[in-house]
């Protein structure tokens, strides 16, 4: 075999393509790259687990509306979403940086926040997609036909900002995954049910008061002191666009090591 | 965080006519000044200064030098403690701008998952909003991956990663080029293929900053060398210039003569001889005064009527230039 002549460098030239195109590659390659198979395992299960808790809900004995709140709020909102939105949002950010593959993107011209915004719009497509479709299937085996959209919004608008709140943790700490976990089952679960301060900005939370409030379901289901409906559908977006400014502004000052770092 | 303020000020500019510290370039495209980094207690930089202009520049030290911290602050990947980094005049660390231009194949393994080497290419245009396509198959046609731009990258070997990345970097038409260990997994072929490009690039006015453990191979395809060793710049220039510096380093001259004998009983007495060995018609002198030895050699040889036939350093290798720097 003999080494081949290198053809000379082409000029670079003509028209630049729309400024647009950088974000929606960084979309188009979240969405390629960011769920391979195993990935796609911690996706689907939790989804399938929302189903089967939709099942669990019609087999209790009391008032079916009641019994499915309930278990919406224990399972499919405080554990099966932000397990979801974890899975994705450590996928999009964190773990490229972890292996050092995130350089690729970050060594470009092309301005942080457009990086923030496309990793979160390609792990928001895959998370929100999939848990709408999920959640409202749960609520359809339950037979509450009434809280299908509800609950396909709560989990698409809750799924928005945990994977923002998860792509501003991956720019903020090298075990992304590992804060993310404490971020969720410390922060929200423990303090977030003793403090109301806390569970106004939290995520899980605000998602159950989406559904609670859109549902009309009973007070004594609802948390208070808490947006409800649609008050906490822009809540959960104000909880994004925060969570996005940080990432972004994170992006610019953050360190790049290799995996053996 | 470095505050610019409190910097020292930079070294003043060379006299005209006077000769320039060789650790910097007269046309510089990476300026690099009393740069340290430090991870808690260790420190990875101390106090580096150097440049880097037009050319393939070397960039060399053992295992746990430096060279890949220097890489990554140079590129903006790490910000560094104290010091201060410019690329083209810029900060990379504030100007995002700067990475139109520069690129940094990195020494990981690590691709994005799933992705094509042309998928790659092609997502690395569109970030720079290249608007000549074409560029992407002249890179994979550069670093010999056409026959493999549509498979998968995760089944790939080390060698084939690392020309995908090098592919990848070229999209960008870079002024600046980092390669870190650029040549790792590359089979002969490709390495001497690779090493063509790197100096056919450094030909073109591009700065490309290369380090290896390979340095034979470096010594082929750079001009300028950067010595790091424990964090801090060891020496800097072209490779022989180097070895010509460290005055004290002894060294080992192998004289092939037709009176070996004879030639080695004059040059005992002379200052410049630390040490001979004698092989039959092999005369190796150690010596810490090559230059000294240079001209008494061929007087001595002169005097006594004896023919030179070969006269040559048995240890001027980079390696071994190591090896003396990081004792």
């Amino acid at each position: 075999m003999t080494a081949p002549t290198t053809p000379a460098t082409p000029a670079t030239g003509g028209r630049r393509p729309s400024p647009l195109r950088p974000i929606a590659a960084i979309v188009g390659y979240t969405l390629r790259t960011a769920l391979p198979g195993r990935r796609w395992i911690g996706v689907l299960l939790p989804c399938v687990a929302a189903v089967l808790f939709g099942l669990l809900a019609r087999g209790l004995d009391g008032d079916p509306t009641t019994d499915f709140v309930e278990v919406a709020n224990v399972a499919l909102f405080a554990l099966v979403l932000p397990v979801t939105c974890l899975v994705v949002g450590d996928a999009v950010l964190g773990a490229e940086v972890r292996s050092g593959s995130f350089a690729f993107t970050w060594m470009s011209p092309v301005p942080t926040w457009q990086i923030a915004v496309g990793r979160w719009l390609g792990g928001t497509v895959v998370a929100a997609g999939c848990l709408a479709a999920a959640f409202a299937a749960s609520a359809a085996v339950a037979g509450i036909e009434g809280s299908m959209g509800p609950m396909a919004l709560a989990a698409a608008v809750g799924a928005m900002a945990y994977v923002a709140v998860f792509v501003a943790i991956g720019c903020v700490a090298r075990r992304a995954a590992a804060w993310s976990l404490a971020f969720v089952f410390l922060v929200e679960r423990l303090l977030g049910a003793a403090l109301a301060g806390i569970a106004q900005l939290s995520p899980a939370w605000l998602a159950r008061n989406v559904h609670a409030g859109l549902a009309d379901v009973s007070e004594d289901l609802v948390r208070e002191s808490m947006p409800q409906g649609w008050g906490a559908v822009v809540r959960l977006l104000v909880v994004t666009a925060v969570a996005l400014a940080l990432a972004a502004n994170r992006l610019r000052t953050m360190r790049l090591t290799g995996s053996a770092d | 965080m470095t505050d610019l303020h409190h910097l020292p000020p930079p070294p003043p500019p060379p006299v005209a006519g006077a000769p320039l510290d060789p650790a910097f370039v007269a046309d510089a495209t990476v300026d690099a000044r009393d740069v340290s980094v430090w991870f808690g207690q260790k420190v990875a930089l101390s106090e580096l200064s150097c440049s880097f202009g037009p050319g393939v520049t070397g960039l060399l030290g053992p295992n746990g030098a430096g060279k890949t911290t220097l890489m990554r602050a140079i590129t903006g990947m790490l910000p560094v403690n104290q010091g201060r980094v410019l690329v083209t005049g810029q900060d990379p660390r504030r100007e995002r701008s700067v990475y139109d231009r520069m690129a940094i194949v990195p020494e990981d393994e690590a691709v994005p998952r799933g992705l094509t080497p042309r998928q790659l290419c092609g997502y690395v245009a569109d970030l720079h909003r290249v608007a000549d396509r074409g560029i992407i198959d002249w890179a994979l046609h550069t670093v010999e991956m056409t026959h493999a731009a549509d498979r998968s990258m995760d089944g790939f070997s080390k060698g084939m990663r690392q020309r995908s990345k090098v592919a990848a970097a070229l999209v960008k038409n870079p002024l600046v080029l980092v390669l870190d260990e650029p040549l790792n997994g590359a089979d002969p072929v490709q390495r001497h293929h690779l090493i063509t490009l790197f100096k056919r690039l450094g030909g073109e006015g591009r700065t490309v900053i290369v380090s290896s453990h390979v340095l034979n191979e470096v010594e082929a395809m750079a001009e300028r060398v950067i010595v790091i060793v424990r964090g801090r710049l060891a020496a800097a220039g072209g490779h022989h210039a180097i070895r010509d510096a460290m005055d004290d380093v002894p060294r080992q001259v192998l004289v092939r003569s037709d009176g070996a004998r004879r030639l080695a009983a004059s040059l005992v007495a002379t200052d410049a001889v630390g040490g001979m060995t004698l092989d039959g018609d092999d005369l190796v002198i150690s010596t810490t005064r090559a230059r000294d030895l240079a001209v008494a050699l061929p007087r001595h040889a002169r005097e006594l009527g004896i023919r030179l036939t070969e006269v040559r350093p048995l240890d001027d290798s980079l390696e071994s230039l190591f090896r003396e720097l990081v004792r």
